[in-house]
C-alpha cells in the first residue's frame, strides 16, 4: 500500500509541489523557532550558579572627578560594608548579573584557546552572591603580592582549556599579554540570568588603587527597606558629591533580562503559531477541495473492497508521505546547522528541535486531514460512482 | 449466486419519497450471463448497486453466494466485494494518475496479495483483455475500448466469480462495443456469473437471460 500511495504521489508531483513547498517552509519555520525555544528551555533549566535575592547593585559614575578616584571607591565600599543592614558588599566591574554590558578575552593555556566572559571582582565577591566553589579558593589579600594574577575560573572554561588536567596553580595568557593564575573554580556563572547559556568565564581580582571598576554590590539582610537604600544614597551623596549614584535591585534587573529574551520569542512564537494556522487551514482547504475531486476514486476504492478505515489510511497515508518527502528536504536543511556548528548551539539542541517540528508538523498534517479524510470514508459508494 | 427476495429500495428526502425498485425477485444462477433493460430511471444501476453491495436495500433478502448480506456490516461487506465481485462501469472509473498495470492492480490492495503476486496477476488480466503492451501507458493515453478493457481487466484480477457490469458498451462504438461483449461471453465461459446492465437490444440478445425493469417493477 504504502508503495501504491508513493506512487500516487509521485505521478502527481507537479500538483503536489507546493504542498510539499508549504510543508518544507513550516519545517524550517518551525525548526527555527524550536531551535531558539529548546536553548532557551535548556538554559533556563540549568541554575544560574549565584543568588540574587536581596542583592542590589550600586551603579558609581565619578563624572568629571578625576582625583583619587580609586581610593574613594575603597572608602565607599567601607562605610557600605559597615551598615548593619549589609551582609557583605563587593565592587565589581561595570558587566555586573542582569546587566547588559559585556565584557570578553581570548585566553590561551598551551596553545588552546577559549573566549570567555571576563569579570573584575574583589575578595568578596563570592560571599556576596554566594558564588560556591568548586576547587580551590577564592582570591584574597595575600594574592596581591604574588607574581601572576590571580584568577577563578568556571567548570566550562576548565573544561574548555584543561579538559581533565587540574586547573588550580596553572598559568594561562589573556589576549596573549598578560599571564594569570588560577588558584580557584566554581560551577556555574550565568550572569545574564536563566536564559543565558552556561559560558566560558573568569574573574579577576580588582587592584585597591583601582578607580575603573566602580560598581558594587550589596548583600543586604532580608527586610532592609527603601529607607535604607534612601539612607544609603545619601551617605554615598555626602561623601561623593558630583557623583552619580544609582541603585537597582537584582531582583528587578532579572525580569528586565527576563524580559530582553522573551518578548522576542513570543513574538517569533505567535508569527509562526499564525503561519501555522495558515498552513493548516490551507491544508485543510486543499484536502476538502481533493477529496470532493476524487469522489469516484473513494467509490470505486469502496466497490473494490476497501473499508471506511482504509479509505481513511490512503488520504491520511498520502498526506503523511507528502509531509515525509517535505521533511527529508527540510532535514536536509536543517541538519547542516550542527553539522556546521551554527551560533556555536550544542548539536542536540538542534536534533531536539528537529525531532520536535517533525512531529509537530506530522500531528498538523494528521489532524488537518483526519475531518476530511474521515467524510471521504462516510462518502457511500454508489453515490460516490455516481457524481461527475 | 445471486438471490434476491422482495426487494425494495425507497429514496426519501425531507419531502418527497421515491420508490426505485418495488418487490424485486431475482435469482441469477452459476456461470449465467444476465443482462438488466429498462427505461432510463427505471432502476436498473439502483438493482445492480444492490447486488454489488454498494447499496442497501429498503426492504428484503439479498444472498451472495448462500449468504445472507442485507445486514453485514462494512468490515464483512468489503472482503465479500473484494473476493467474490468485480465491477465494469459506464464511465470506466480509472485513477488518471496511476499507469494501467496499478489501476489492474487495486482491489488486489486490499487483500493480502504481495507486490510480487499483484504484478503477476495483473500482467495476466491485461494479457487476457489484450492489453499486454499497454501496462505502462495512463488512462489518458488509451482509447475508449482500451480504458474499457482495462477495467475488465481490473475486474477480472482478483478472480470473482461475479462480474457487474453497468453499461459497459455505454461509452463506446459499436465496434468496441462488440470487442467489450466479446471479452466478458469469453469470461462467462470460463466460468464467471455476469450480470449486465444495459441499453441495447443487441447487447442484451448475447446474455443468456433479460431482465426488464419498468419504474422499478420487474416486468420480465
Amino acid at each position: 500500500m504504502l508503495r501504491h500511495l508513493f506512487k500516487l504521489i509521485w505521478n502527481k508531483k507537479g500538483a503536489h509541489s507546493l504542498l510539499i513547498i508549504e510543508i518544507w517552509a513550516s519545517f524550517m519555520v518551525l525548526f527555527g523557532v524550536l531551535s531558539l525555544i529548546v536553548f532557551n528551555v535548556s538554559n533556563y533549566v540549568e541554575p544560574i550558579g549565584f543568588e540574587y535575592q536581596n542583592v542590589w547593585n550600586v551603579d558609581l559614575a565619578s563624572n568629571q572627578d578625576t582625583v583619587e578616584v580609586g581610593g574613594k571607591l575603597e572608602r565607599i565600599l567601607q562605610r557600605i560594608r559597615s551598615y548593619q543592614n549589609v551582609e557583605s558588599a563587593s565592587r565589581m566591574s561595570s558587566n555586573t548579573p542582569f546587566s547588559a554590558n559585556q565584557m570578553n578575552n581570548s585566553i590561551t593555556y598551551k596553545k588552546t584557546s577559549a573566549l570567555a566572559d571576563h569579570y573584575n571582582t574583589d575578595t568578596d565577591f563570592s560571599k556576596t552572591i554566594d558564588l560556591p566553589m568548586l576547587t580551590g579558593r577564592w582570591y584574597n589579600e595575600t594574592d596581591l603580592v604574588s607574581k601572576f594574577i590571580p584568577i577563578v575560573i568556571n567548570k566550562k572554561l576548565q573544561e574548555k582549556l584543561f579538559l581533565d588536567e587540574n586547573p588550580l596553580g596553572k598559568v594561562i595568557r589573556v589576549d596573549e599579554k598578560v599571564s594569570y593564575k588560577v588558584v580557584g573554580t566554581v560551577d556555574k556563572f550565568k550572569a545574564k540570568g536563566e536564559f543565558m547559556s552556561d559560558n566560558p568565564a573568569m574573574f579577576q581580582m580588582i587592584q585597591k588603587d583601582d578607580s575603573w571598576n566602580s560598581n558594587i554590590l550589596i548583600k543586604t539582610k532580608p527586610g532592609t527597606d527603601a529607607n535604607f537604600e534612601a539612607r544609603l544614597v545619601k551617605d554615598i551623596a555626602t561623601m561623593l558629591p558630583g557623583w552619580g549614584i544609582e541603585v537597582s535591585y537584582l531582583t528587578e534587573s532579572r525580569k528586565n533580562r527576563h524580559n530582553l529574551t522573551l518578548v522576542p520569542v513570543s513574538i517569533f512564537l505567535i508569527i509562526s503559531g499564525f503561519l501555522l494556522t495558515n498552513v493548516a487551514l490551507g491544508l485543510f482547504g486543499i484536502l476538502n477541495l481533493s477529496i470532493a475531486r476524487r469522489k469516484n476514486e473513494i467509490g470505486l476504492r469502496r466497490a473494490m473492497g476497501a473499508t471506511e478505515g482504509k479509505v481513511t489510511g490512503q488520504f491520511l497515508g498520502e498526506i503523511w508521505v507528502l509531509a515525509t518527502l517535505s521533511m527529508v528536504v527540510g532535514l536536509v536543511f536543517s541538519v547542516q546547522f550542527p553539522l556546521l556548528n551554527v551560533f556555536d548551539i550544542a548539536s542536540s539542541i538542534y536534533v531536539t528541535a528537529m525531532i520536535a517540528a517533525v512531529i509537530i508538523i506530522f500531528l498538523i498534517v494528521t489532524l488537518c486531514a483526519w475531518y476530511p479524510s474521515r467524510q471521504a470514508s462516510r462518502i457511500h459508494p454508489a453515490v460516490a460512482l455516481h457524481e461527475e | 449466486m445471486i438471490k434476491l427476495q422482495n426487494v425494495e429500495k425507497v429514496y426519501r428526502t425531507s419531502s418527497i419519497e421515491t420508490l426505485a425498485l418495488n418487490n424485486i425477485n431475482l435469482d441469477v444462477k452459476k456461470g449465467e450471463f444476465v443482462s438488466i433493460m429498462g427505461p432510463s430511471g427505471c432502476g436498473k444501476s439502483t438493482l445492480l448497486n444492490i447486488i454489488g453491495l454498494l447499496d442497501a436495500p429498503s426492504k428484503g433478502i439479498i444472498e451472495i453466494d448462500g449468504r445472507k448480506v442485507e445486514r453485514f456490516n462494512d468490515k464483512e461487506i468489503a472482503p465479500l466485494r473484494n473476493k467474490m465481485l468485480g465491477f465494469i462501469f459506464q464511465s470506466f472509473h480509472l485513477i488518471n494518475d496511476l499507469s494501467v498495470i496499478d489501476n489492474v492492480e487495486i482491489p488486489l490492495l486490499y487483500r493480502s496479495t504481495n507486490a510480487k503476486q499483484r504484478r503477476e496477476l495483473a500482467e495476466e488480466a491485461l494479457e487476457k483483455v489484450g492489453l499486454a503492451n499497454r501496462m505502462k501507458h495512463f488512462p489518458k493515453q488509451l482509447s475508449g475500448g482500451q480504458k474499457q478493457r482495462v477495467a475488465i481487466a481490473r475486474a477480472i484480477v482478483g478472480k470473482p466469480e461475479i462480474i457487474l457490469a453497468d453499461e459497459p458498451t455505454g461509452n463506446l462504438d459499436s465496434a468496441m462495443g462488440n470487442e467489450i461483449i466479446n471479452i466478458l461471453q469469453s469470461l462467462n465461459e470460463d466460468g464467471a456469473t455476469i450480470v449486465m446492465v444495459t441499453h441495447d437490444d443487441a447487447m442484451a440478445k448475447r446474455t443468456h437471460r433479460l431482465i426488464r425493469l419498468f419504474d422499478g417493477t420487474q416486468v420480465l
